[in-house]
């Protein structure tokens, strides 16, 4: 029996690493960020080691410290910090985290902010700098866990159209601090990594430089699943497709976590992408026509859908590429080749659907596993953004065992596969070899999303 | 084996858009998805007979676009069908007995009929159409889209689970908030050990009652704080700034329930179900039952957003499986049950 329970107890891939040592650490700090390169040949074993932490604090109410960009109502920060503070319903009964807010940073205070009611209210302080925060005003690490919740905010966007929220900019400074303290922590960070590949290595390798559970990503992986299914481990699976919303360098992001958790349970793992392709408009119809298996993954996918427009004046549709056509003009999808010859698509068809949808197709029967990845979205059809309970409980989950519920490569993966696309559209949507993106790994065994 | 579909009659008190009139006919009329791909009806007619009321441009742009077959006579509408559906006006909670009683005469022998809502508008009422419908050699059953909808989780009774007791938080107007409630509980709690036994006592509660029948144990708080915590549209705060809530282990859900109702049921084996109507609470239905060895089983029942309502999508597939295999997919005193106790909650309203 685990000391904090969920549904996800999977430790068949538990590192053999031994714990943590003040002198191993030392000597990782002597080692170069270059080895991000070695990034490329993950081998299967990878895993985040052991905290340091764990055991040892077992007597005393951990604590975490969060990093975020804005505190104001639905933004991601907002959702993270209340349910730390506030709680959430969880398998039929309000969960309480194990653990306490014990400091935070924030970048921005609009004029809608919420952090500093929630620091008055909960009596958490919060701190100039993330160094403090993370100190808790004193002299090292004071915390047993950090989130960076870099999403929402008023930041620049580049002339690719990506935000440059300060996500590499703030790990880097919780990597300062553990650095100077001799330890490290567990690190959760939403969303994709950073908008330059090299940085996003670059985490990965302090994760294992200085040896830290580092979990990221998404949301969508753990949410609930309708119908609840899973892949099944090592389905000799030919393609995955995603059919969502939103906007590029933004939910793309989601829709690709969407079919990554899929595709990663597939026979041989994860073996890395080979190429990114990504196109918008009428040019996405071109190449689909001549992908029947993609075609056929959409209107699979289209089929878990609660949200598929219809003809005004109808509840339904049985829809075809033309009518598709016709509802998304501003359409954009993503083409993606894996090293093994598996392939990912992902549509992004605004003013057709509002949910995300899955549907995979197995290599010997063509069989179809498709399922709704359920966002009950705030304004829309709920009042709480509770997707994020289960993203909430895997971080919990983290910080208690001081390993990684799922793997981090996953989402370095999908923060490239973003990369890659926004670079292609920019590039007015030519293929782009990504050699680069040569990450294999093995998932979990057991699943990880949220069910009974 | 299943049955080829060649005609199927829809009979409606009326048609309007957004209704469960129009959600299901134009499932049937148009396709649906079911089981991950969408399906047609392919070479089936669908024909139609409007009672009173609703919109004629919609029905004739039906007539248009998808090949609507309307007429003017119910024994037009239902000669020759294989199945017949039958769609009470707004929610379903208020059944037309002369109209089902008409329809289930016109009824060729060997067909089966569903009916969207209640069965009828009494007891006695209910079991005199399914003595017609028994007669006749029909097959009926009735019952609305909570009852087949998403549960999240996707929960269900452990097979011939002993329980004892089972609670339910709907909202809305009485009494399409109470059928909603049995509609949705009642397919889970039936699956107990014995299957339904039937109900031997109804007491009704309202204001400041509901909550001081749960101080004094009438219903369990901590299945009401179990069926809340499922719920994504707690009322109050989370609306002003997005936070989570525990409304009930803060006390907070009296403050917020807006003239609450509820309805304390007895059943035979024994076996106790409470409802709870509380609007201004939150705004989705959740429920929760207890097992015999302390385990609770509880879900949200989730009705997806409009205009698609893909809960009928489930319907249409039940409904669909009813009249290709001929078998009904529940049985039918399960809405006798519901008829009776839509009665029973009318004689005791206060």
């Amino acid at each position: 029996m685990h000391e904090f329970e969920n549904n996800y107890p999977d430790h068949t891939h538990r590192p053999a690493k031994a714990l943590w040592t003040r002198r191993r650490f030392v000597s990782a700090m002597a080692t170069t960020a270059a080895s991000a390169t070695g990034l490329a040949l993950l081998t299967s074993g990878c895993s985040s080691p052991r905290a340091p932490s764990g055991r040892a604090n077992a007597e005393r109410r951990r604590r975490v410290a969060i990093i975020a960009t804005e505190v104001r109502i639905h933004s991601h920060a907002q959702h993270f910090i209340d349910r730390f503070l506030e709680g959430y319903g969880w398998h039929g009964a309000w969960h309480h985290p194990p653990m306490d807010v014990a400091a935070l940073y924030v970048d921005q205070f609009p004029a809608n902010d919420l952090a500093r009611e929630r620091s008055r209210r909960f009596g958490v302080p919060i701190y100039p700098t993330i160094a403090e925060a993370l100190t808790l005003g004193g002299p090292k690490l004071a915390v047993d866990g950090v989130l960076i919740i870099g999403e929402h905010g008023k930041y620049p966007r580049n002339e690719k159209g990506q935000t440059l929220y300060p996500r590499y900019k703030f790990f880097k400074e919780v990597v300062k601090v553990f650095e100077a303290s001799g330890r490290a922590v567990p690190v959760f960070q939403d969303k994709h990594l950073s908008t330059k590949w090299q940085e996003c290595l670059e985490q990965v390798a302090d994760s294992r430089r200085l040896g830290f559970p580092f979990l990221a990503g998404s949301s969508l992986p753990v949410t609930w699943r309708i119908p609840s299914i899973d892949m099944p481990l090592n389905t000799s699976l030919k393609e995955s497709l995603c059919v969502c919303y939103g906007g590029v360098d933004s939910y793309d992001f989601h829709g690709l976590e969407t079919a990554q958790c899929m595709s990663e349970r597939r026979a041989g793992g994860e073996t890395g992408v080979k190429s990114v392709h990504a196109l918008r408009g009428d040019r996405i119809w071109t190449l689909l026509a001549e992908r029947g298996v993609a075609q056929r993954l959409l209107f699979a996918a289209l089929a878990r859908s609660h949200t598929v427009r219809a003809p005004d004046g109808y509840p339904c549709v049985v829809p075809t590429l033309a009518w598709i056509k016709q509802c998304c003009p501003d359409a954009v999808a993503y083409f993606i080749e894996h090293n093994d010859g598996f392939r990912t698509s992902m549509f992004l068809l605004n003013r057709l659907v509002q949910d995300f949808s899955y549907a995979g197709m197995t290599n010997e029967s063509g069989k179809i596993i498709s399922c709704q990845m359920h966002l009950p979205m705030p304004m829309h059809i709920s009042t709480t953004a509770d997707f994020f309970n289960s993203l909430v409980n895997n971080v919990e989950w983290m910080i208690v065992n001081g390993r990684t519920p799922y793997r981090v490569e996953r989402t370095l993966l999908t923060s490239g596969m973003t990369l890659s696309a926004v670079e292609s559209l920019y590039r007015g949507g030519v293929k782009i070899d990504t050699p680069e993106m040569r990450i294999a790994y093995e998932p979990m065994a057991k699943s990880t999303f949220w069910r009974a | 084996m299943d049955r080829q579909l060649r005609k199927i009659a829809i009979v409606v008190e009326e048609f309007t858009l957004r209704s469960p009139a129009q959600q299901l006919l134009d499932r049937f009329l148009i396709g649906y998805p079911r089981d991950g791909e969408f399906r047609r009806l392919d070479n089936c007619q669908v024909w139609l007979h409007v009672v009173s009321g609703g919109s004629d441009t919609e029905v004739g742009r039906r007539v248009k676009d998808h090949d609507l077959r309307v007429a003017e006579s119910i024994d037009r509408t239902l000669a020759n069908a294989d199945g017949v559906i039958v769609v009470w006006r707004g929610a379903g909670s208020k059944a037309n007995d002369d109209l089902l009683r008409a329809t289930l005469h016109s009824m060729q022998s060997g067909t089966l009929c569903f009916v969207h809502g209640a069965l009828a508008s009494g007891r006695n009422a209910a079991r005199q159409s399914a003595a017609l419908a028994k007669s006749r050699g029909l097959v009926l059953c009735s019952g609305t889209s909570t009852a087949v909808t998403y549960r999240l989780p996707e929960v269900d009774l452990p097979p011939k689970a002993k329980t004892r007791e089972a609670l339910i938080v709907v909202q809305g107007p009485f009494p399409d908030a109470e059928h909603e409630a049995l509609e949705g509980l009642l397919p889970a709690i039936e699956r107990r050990r014995g299957g339904e036994t039937g109900v031997k006592s109804v007491r009704s509660i309202q204001n400041d009652e509901v909550w001081r029948a749960g101080r004094e144990g009438l219903w369990s708080w901590s299945l009401l704080a179990a069926a809340i915590s499922h719920s994504n549209t707690v009322q109050g705060d989370p609306v002003k700034d997005g936070r989570t809530q525990d409304i009930v282990g803060q006390g907070l859900i009296q403050a917020l329930a807006k003239n609450p109702r509820g309805w304390v049921l007895e059943h035979h084996d024994p076996m106790r179900t409470t409802i709870l109507v509380l609007d201004g609470a939150v705004a989705d239905y959740n429920f929760a039952i207890r097992l015999a060895d302390g385990g609770t089983v509880s879900a949200q029942l989730y009705r997806p957003p409009e205009p698609a309502q893909e809960q009928f999508s489930r319907l249409a597939a039940a409904i669909e499986e009813l009249f290709r295999k001929g078998k009904a997919p529940w049985a039918i005193e399960r809405s006798l049950l519901v008829a009776g106790l839509l009665d029973e909650f009318k004689l005791r309203r206060r």
